[in-house]
């Protein structure tokens, strides 16, 4: 079942256990509510199998244009990434995304980037495995200039909030008088912005 | 900018002022000027807090002009932490308003004979340097409210605080920014305790009557800034993310890369970094009513800073950089950007580097001075610092004294300064420039990041280990020259991407002094400043067995890369070799 809140609501909502599915409806400037969980990570549904090109264009949707000239820094499971194409999605994946950063070790961090080579230790090498193509999830975690960019994108598309995390977000959306007092598990949750 | 005022503050009778011609220093500024002038004046073996060592004060070279991004100040000595030569700089308003005075140096010589403290004034009409006891022990915050009453806010302020009276190696020069807050300081390698061994408390700068420093082609001069300006505007980094988030944004990205040295350098990762990170930050200060674009001088149109208030919207202090709120945030185990942020505050007021006592903090930690994640022990070892008393003495020497004082065995240190906000064991090629800079530990050192635009060198695989030691050779070249310049380091970025926006401050640099300018001049100039502290160095006792990075970087793997530093010795003694 799956619950719609428009703000403001205007009686209180309670989520029961069975209700694992919340779509909010919010204004614009409440998307920054969602900024320390995106930067934190959270857990997307995806396909598997596929390349992380394939995952943040097709599955994502985000402009192929803008993955090439904006998310210039990528970390795999906590490792610099020069190659998207190399990289295939697999249940569990810890994927980060940020845009350029400054400094050298900003630089360093640079997919593809003339510095790389300073952080070759730790850089993620790529893998030809082949996967099933079935559901997973993958940990994503948004920074800085993503964050407003690509946030509205990830939290249209849906992703899954354990109870802490649930909790902790409602608390940033007092105005929506949700609560959550039974909650066990996942939800699916979605958001929207707009007047 | 066609003068150098030599200060001697030993001089029978009282200080004496000289004022001469830039003979052999004619065209140099910043770094250039203070590295061949101490490298060339000072005895290498001269104690830093001694008679013989001289704090050389320079705007760059194109300081005081109408070009953007041109407020930093260079000082540089022998420095007391380091036993080095040292290059501190800062922006805030002294550089651009000494620059347009005309001195391309002030050089603060001797010592005095007796405890008295001294201000020194600098219009347009001259220098007087004025016995003020009354100033004794204040910390910066009330010195500068103190001089305002006397000198207004039309005038820049450099001061030290009690840090650096005391002569603790981590004391800092404090210079004023837009507002007058003594937020922007020369903080690295305790330049403030030298100037505190020459009894001067402050600096005030005066260029009412003065004009700009005219370019010898304005045209050129002009079309050229709006280039670059345009190139820094339309940058990701320097356009967008530096002015929204600051250097503060690097947290998060080096917390997943596993490079957040956290509980004094013991993991890669720091559990709780999203609650430090630059997008919280500013989301902080935004709802607080500060402000989280913010330039430390006019002029800059890059803004990396901001203002940071607590809950009630009352102001704190400048917004705390990358570096400050890993050193008292993640290396103490402290999560909270308040407890950061207070701790920046009273770095500023009692005078100190926020990396040095931040570093000593988390040492002090490791020695049982307090837990960590303990922010009321982090401020209590603090307030030791501000009162003077003996552990405070210790701490405020930094953290090389404070391991050896309280037999703490990992203490990050280079040269006995501290490391900054990388782990050298997640990204090696920092490493290098951490082990073999002038300078003692520091990642301003190789931060021009211009260098494949520069191709120092020639072109160098940056896949090979050659390629890791000729790139940070490359870097510190770079970085030398853009020191130089009086040009804010974070300009690094734009003008390695955009070969257009690097032609842009070539240009700047050519139709200011009326002459062409080449990216080989550039480098020529960097080599010369390296060779020249370079020199200092090795006449100040230091060998290659001085660049090195403590040893437990090479035995205690870290998490999450459970790697160690692996570059060999061999290799690290290539960096200088050309
Ligand atoms: S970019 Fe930051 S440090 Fe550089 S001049 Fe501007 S405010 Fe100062």
């Amino acid at each position: 079942m799956e619950t719609l809140v428009k703000q403001p609501a205007t009686d209180q909502t309670t989520i029961r256990p069975l209700e694992k599915r919340l779509a909010l409806q919010l204004a614009p400037d409440r998307l920054n509510a969602f900024f320390p969980l995106l930067q934190r990570g959270v857990t997307v549904p995806a396909i598997m199998g596929c390349s992380l090109r394939s995952l943040l264009c097709d599955q994502f949707a985000i402009p192929s244009d803008y993955v090439t000239d904006r998310i210039t820094t990528i970390f795999i499971n906590n490792r610099p990434l020069d190659d998207l194409d190399t990289t295939i999605i697999e249940d569990g994946l810890r994927v980060t995304l940020s845009a350029a950063m400054p400094g050298l070790v900003g630089a360093t961090m640079r997919r593809g980037g003339f510095y790389a080579a300073l952080r070759q230790g730790i850089s993620h090498v790529g893998s030809n495995r082949q996967t099933a193509d079935e559901m997973g999830v993958v940990r994503l975690k948004l920074f800085n200039l993503l964050l407003p960019e690509l946030g509205p994108l990830i939290l249209a598309r849906g992703l899954l909030l354990e109870q802490d995390e649930l909790d902790e977000l409602l608390m940033r959306l007092p105005e929506l008088s949700l609560h959550n007092p039974n909650g066990t598990g996942r939800t699916h949750l979605s958001a929207t912005f707009g007047e | 900018m066609d003068k150098i005022a030599r200060i001697d503050m030993g001089a029978a009778g009282g200080p004496k002022v000289t004022v001469g011609g830039l003979g052999d220093y004619a065209g140099l500024g910043g770094r250039a000027m203070t590295s061949l002038m101490v490298a060339a004046e000072v005895h290498p073996l001269a104690h830093p807090l001694g008679a013989e060592n001289k704090l050389v004060i320079s705007p760059g070279m194109l300081s005081g002009t109408t070009g953007s991004m041109t407020g930093r100040l260079s000082v540089g000595c022998k420095s007391p932490l380091t036993g080095t030569i040292k290059e501190s700089n800062a922006g805030g308003q002294a550089a651009q308003v000494l620059a347009r005075l005309g001195y391309a140096a002030v050089v603060l010589e001797g010592k005095p004979a007796t405890d008295d403290i001294y201000k020194i004034y600098i219009n347009k009409d001259g220098i007087q340097v004025i016995m003020d006891n009354s100033l004794k022990l204040m910390n910066n915050y009330p010195v500068i409210e103190k001089l305002r009453k006397e000198y207004g806010d039309k005038v820049a302020y450099m001061s030290i605080g009690s840090a650096g009276e005391r002569k603790l190696l981590s004391a800092s020069i404090a210079c004023t920014d837009p507002e007058l807050r003594p937020t922007r300081h020369c903080g690295r390698g305790g330049v403030g305790a030298v100037m505190g061994a020459k009894g001067i408390k402050a600096i005030i700068l005066d260029d009412a009557g003065m004009k700009m420093r005219p370019p010898k082609d304005p045209e050129k001069y002009r079309d050229a800034n709006r280039k670059f300006v345009e190139g820094l505007r339309k940058h990701p980094v320097t356009g967008e993310g530096l002015p929204a988030y600051g250097t503060n944004v690097l947290t998060n990205v080096l917390n997943e890369a596993g490079g957040y040295p956290t509980n004094n350098f013991k993991s890669g990762q720091f559990a709780k970094a999203s609650d430090l990170s630059g997008e919280t930050q500013a989301a902080l200060e935004i709802s607080r009513g500060g402000n989280a674009t913010h330039g430390c001088h006019r002029g800059c149109v890059i803004q990396c800073s901001g203002i940071y208030n607590d809950k009630d919207g009352n102001y704190v202090t400048k917004q705390p950089e990358y570096e400050t709120v890993w050193s008292h945030g993640g290396h103490c185990g402290i999560s909270n950007l308040d407890t950061v942020a207070k701790l920046d505050y009273m770095d500023d007021n009692i005078g100190v580097d926020t990396i040095e006592m931040g570093v000593t903090i988390g040492v002090a930690m490791d020695a049982g001075l307090a837990e960590f994640g303990d922010d009321a022990g982090a401020i209590r070892l603090m307030e030791e610092v501000e009162k003077g008393t003996p552990l405070g003495r210790v701490l405020g020497s930094g953290a090389a004294i404070t391991g050896k004082v309280f037999g703490v065995e990992r203490v990050p240190v280079v040269k006995d300064q501290a490391l900054p906000a990388y782990d050298p064991r997640a990204v090696q090629g920092i490493g290098v420039t951490y082990a073999t800079t002038t300078q003692g530990a520091d990642h301003t050192a190789g931060y021009a990041i211009a260098t494949n635009i520069l191709k120092v060198g020639g072109d160098v695989d940056p896949l090979k280990t050659e390629g890791q030691i000729e790139l940070s050779r490359n870097l510190q070249i770079a970085t030398a020259a853009i020191d130089s310049t009086g040009m804010c380091l974070f300009i690094a970025f734009a003008i390695m991407d955009q070969p257009e926006t690097f032609q842009a401050l070539l240009d700047m640099l050519g139709s200011f002094h009326g002459i062409e300018m080449t990216g080989d001049d550039v480098v020529a100039l960097g080599k010369k400043v390296l060779s020249a502290e370079r020199d200092f160095n090795t006449r100040a006792g230091f060998t290659k067995h001085h660049d090195r990075l403590p040893r437990f970087f090479y035995n205690e793997p870290i998490a999450p890369h459970n790697q160690t530093f692996m570059m060999k010795d061999e290799e690290l003694d290539e960096v200088f070799n050309w």
